[in-house]
């Protein structure tokens, strides 16, 4: 049954890469709490991309419905949403993942300094992660793309919300509901740096 | 461009609003005091031209109700009193500027261009570099946009108006909290900290130079 499945034989080893990052990132924010004091992860969500929206992938892409396809063409199998307190938080997350062993960065994309034009805020990274399974190239061991975004309390919540509200009904067109919401987009990113620039403060002080 | 007229002497007022109205405004003429806080109070007039001298209610009347109700609109007073007591009073009132009857018309319209001019202004966008603030929206922009507090805009077109000036820490206050008893100087240093970090998170490149409780200095950022 899982053979035949869009990520074929190695729905196995994309779970054994997810939970291994999964607590990788919360074995690094605990020794950085220790050290530090900063929490650095507010909340972690870690999925494996479902069948069925995989497949939607693939056919909007124009690719097969293949484990090659899912596995090698797109390579958001694997996803991690790390969410953070303040924006410099982000930056120190993205620091340490980069350090993390067997871990290579394929992409990324700074969201946060160059907003997308709609307002949406966002780390995105591609890491190619090694783990001790055959890959779909045959490489033992092999390389499995993940897909991490991380983001503030803040642009997570205008995120789900603007989401939301673009799946119940086509807003495309509408420039007053499209501006808006760059609006709310920008106006949560003040309070973001405004509470950045105030924990700063506080540690200046003390 | 509304202008409200309030002036009795029906020769003067004639002339007045034909050439005010020859000059491509919106002229509402009024002869009494009366009749012209009920005009203010019903329409928006981008300025409002009040002779103190009227019947029913002075003008210094009708432009401190303007004032208490939160009305205000640039007002231009014309007084036949030449008296230094009577410009102080109509100045202290809350009027933006007067003429001393007889006047030349000329100077009359060169003065309301002025106080149109600066409403006009306060709603621009003020820019340096690749940042551009909107006042009206709040809006602080350079490769992205963030929105501003009000007194972040405040302060930030403070800066922007004197680029390259050195404003101390007591000058900005003064400036931008005076009529606010509940903050110290100490607000200054947190307001000018926000607006570096949202400076920098538009990727600006201009920048707000100095250091806590001294002089800041808002300045392009050398290449």
């Amino acid at each position: 049954m899982e053979e035949n499945g869009i990520y074929g034989g190695y729905t196995g080893a994309l779970q054994y890469v997810l939970d291994d990052l999964t607590q990788k990132i919360t074995e690094y924010s605990e020794k950085e709490k220790q050290e530090t004091g900063i929490k650095l992860v507010e909340h972690l969500i870690a999925r494996i991309k479902e069948e069925d929206s995989m497949r939607e992938k693939c056919r909007r892409r124009e690719i097969p419905e293949t484990p090659y396809s899912a596995l090698r063409e797109l390579n958001d199998a694997i996803g991690i949403r790390v969410v953070c307190g303040f924006q410099d938080d982000i930056y120190r997350n993205v620091e340490l993942i980069k350090s993390l062993p067997g871990v290579e960065v394929v992409k990324e994309k700074d969201y946060v300094k160059n907003v997308k034009p709609n307002g949406y805020r966002s780390y995105h990274m591609i890491l190619l992660v090694e783990a001790p399974f055959k890959d779909i190239d045959g490489n033992n061991p092999g390389k499995f793309f993940a897909e991490i975004q991380l983001r503030t309390i803040a642009m997570d919540s205008w995120a789900a919300l603007e989401h939301q509200l673009r799946y119940k009904k086509n807003i495309g067109n509408n420039a007053l509901i499209e501006a808006e919401l760059k609006r709310c987009a920008d106006e949560m990113a003040s309070t973001d740096v405004s509470m950045q620039t105030i924990r700063d403060l506080i540690r200046e002080d003390s | 461009m509304k202008l409200l007229l309030a002036e009795d002497e029906q020769d003067l007022a004639r002339a007045l609003a034909a050439v005010i109205t020859l000059q491509g405004y919106d002229v509402t003429q009024v002869f009494d005091g009366e009749k012209a806080t009920a005009e203010l109070r019903a329409h928006a007039f981008d300025i409002a031209v009040l002779d103190i001298m009227m019947p029913k209610k002075d003008g210094l009347e009708v432009l401190r109700d303007m004032r208490k109700e939160g009305d205000n609109t640039p007002v231009l007073m014309l007084t036949a009193k030449a008296e230094v007591e009577n410009r102080v009073e109509g100045l202290d009132a809350g009027a933006n500027d007067y003429l001393t009857k007889p006047f030349a018309m000329k100077e009359l319209l060169a003065r309301l261009r002025v106080l149109t001019r600066n409403t006009e202004k306060s709603h621009e966008a003020l820019t340096l570099g690749n940042v551009k603030l909107d006042i009206e929206n709040q809006e602080l922009s350079g490769t992205s946009s963030i929105r501003l507090a009000s007194k972040e805009v405040e302060l930030m077109s403070y800066f922007l108006r004197n680029a390259g000036k050195e404003l101390a820490t007591s000058l900005i206050y003064e400036h931008i909290w005076k009529d606010d008893p509940d903050v110290t100087e100490e607000v200054v240093w947190m307001y000018v900290s926000f607006l570096r970090k949202k400076l920098e998170s538009v990727s600006a490149d201009i920048e707000i130079a100095g250091e806590k409780n001294g002089t800041f200095t808002l300045l392009e950022k050398k290449k």
